[in-house]
């Protein structure tokens, strides 16, 4: 399928994202139009069975959808991110009524979700969670800060991660107008600036049992890996079209930009930046599209070749808006070029869902044991 | 022991090693208990739990769900092949 919807994608992009990426940066919102027309398209529940109101997408054809929309805006492609981050968890671990609750909405983009699991004090060491779920009678009592939470600014549910006591992490649906849920949009980050991140406080949000995703004790080993996947799939795909976005500025301008008598890509050194990032790119590619089909396929090695695809393909992508930059000059460390938001928005790519050094550290884990399998047989 | 008793242990058998098989390509971990704890050992990474569900899912064509949530039945080698035969009826569970 991903090969029939490209040329949508990228028309979908040509139209309505790229020509604004700009603005909505400087303005640092998208539009609810836009964000109506995302949900309109169908983008938003691209992965979601069509019971549920998705469009049934392979994995595939959703990382092309993302590679293009990362070509044109990074905060828009995090609203799909986020949104394939809550559906996609709440589509494996929700109950039947969570899901024809929620799950249409969010595919038709008339409620957009958010993932709120990170606090001030707890970013990449998650079991460091201090928002609490407390029993109440029959329900629970929510308290707690999340921050740097995509997409709040306008959410209408959360996906909430907290710690129910005695019973170890929880994950609950929140609706955005439940009593004691205050959204605190969070402004002038260097990048992603339209992507609607907030700080959530919930002070004693009543929490029905129905409310409840997953089991009790199982919200950080189960619920939010499945979030976090999709969410790395999202991620490593839009750095893929940055990454593509960088090389292709990089190439046109090295054909046309002169100096002295000499075209700018006839440079020995240019050629060298641009050798890496083509090949960065084409490395890159190969190793998100593998992920998409470990995905595709159902295989348990689906999570490790993410992880490999986020996190070369987010490093790549830093290195890519560097060179671009370099290549450019001085016109590109200036708005008017996407190469500057590209280099702002590159940064993101290596923090969100999880940082580079998370990353290494699972996947080392993962290395090192393999190599030990080898050395000391069974 | 009756044939259908004895066609049960040879499937039980059979997934317990398949799983056997699973974990110990997961983990580095050659002498591996049947019933050794494998969350309570620290010794697989936090990607374990998910790869293994998936893994049963896919192998098994079953599918984990919320309800399926305990301990109790990923804890151990022992404990996943008897979730898998109690969830396969088909294997006589």
């Amino acid at each position: 399928m991903v090969d029939g919807r490209r040329e949508e994608f990228r028309t979908f992009v040509a139209r309505h994202v790229a020509p604004c990426a700009a603005q909505w940066d400087r303005d640092q919102r998208i539009p609810d139009s836009v964000l109506g027309l995302l949900g309109d398209s169908g983008y938003v529940g691209a992965t979601l069975p069509r019971e549920y109101g998705g469009q049934g997408w392979d994995v595939a054809t959703f990382g092309a959808l993302n590679e293009a929309f990362g070509k044109g805006s990074s905060a828009l492609t995090g609203v799909i991110t986020v949104q394939a981050m809550v559906s996609m968890a709440l589509l494996k671990w929700g109950t039947e009524e969570q899901k024809r609750t929620w799950l249409p909405q969010i595919a038709q983009g008339k409620t957009i979700g958010a993932f709120a699991l990170t606090e001030p004090g707890a970013g990449s060491a998650l079991r460091s969670l201090t928002t609490e779920l407390a029993p109440n009678g029959e329900s629970f009592v929510l308290n707690g800060v999340k921050r740097w939470i995509s997409c709040a600014q306008f959410a209408g549910v959360f996906l909430v991660f907290g710690s129910l006591r005695d019973k170890g992490p929880a994950a609950c649906l929140v609706p955005r107008d439940a009593p004691g849920v205050r959204v605190e949009p969070i402004t002038d980050l260097m990048a992603f600036r339209g992507a609607g991140l907030a700080q959530v406080h919930f002070d004693n949000v009543a929490i029905p049992p129905a409310s409840l995703v997953g089991k009790p004790g199982f919200a950080l080993s189960h619920v939010a890996p499945v979030g976090l996947h999709y969410g790395r799939i999202s991620t490593a795909c839009s750095a893929l079209g940055l990454l593509q976005g960088c090389f292709e500025e990089s190439i046109a301008y090295a054909a046309t930009r002169r100096v002295d008598d000499r075209a700018l890509g006839d440079l020995g050194m240019i050629r060298s930046l641009i050798a890496r990032m083509g090949t960065d790119a084409a490395a890159a590619s190969a190793l998100c599209y593998g992920a998409c089909q470990a995905e595709d396929e159902h295989r348990p090695d689906a999570y490790e070749r993410t992880l490999m695809a986020k996190y070369f393909t987010s490093r790549a992508a830093v290195r890519a808006a560097s060179d671009a930059v370099q290549i450019r000059g001085a016109s590109g460390c200036h708005e008017s070029s996407p190469t500057a938001r590209y280099y702002r928005d590159a940064k993101i790519m290596e923090i969100i869902e999880g940082t580079t050094q998370i990353h290494e550290d699972i996947l080392g884990k993962i290395f090192v044991g393999q190599a030990r399998r080898v050395a000391v047989p069974a | 022991m009756t044939a259908t008793e004895t066609q049960t242990v040879q499937a039980g058998d059979q997934v317990r090693a398949t799983i056997r098989q699973f974990i110990t390509s997961a983990i580095s971990l050659p002498n591996l208990d049947d019933e050794a704890d494998l969350f309570a050992s620290g010794i697989v990474n936090s990607l374990f739990a998910v790869q293994l569900m998936t893994f049963i899912e896919k192998t098994f064509a079953i599918e984990v769900g919320m309800d399926d949530l305990d301990m109790e039945n990923f804890k151990s080698v022992n404990a996943t092949a008897a979730f898998v035969m109690r969830k396969d009826g088909r294997r006589g569970g």
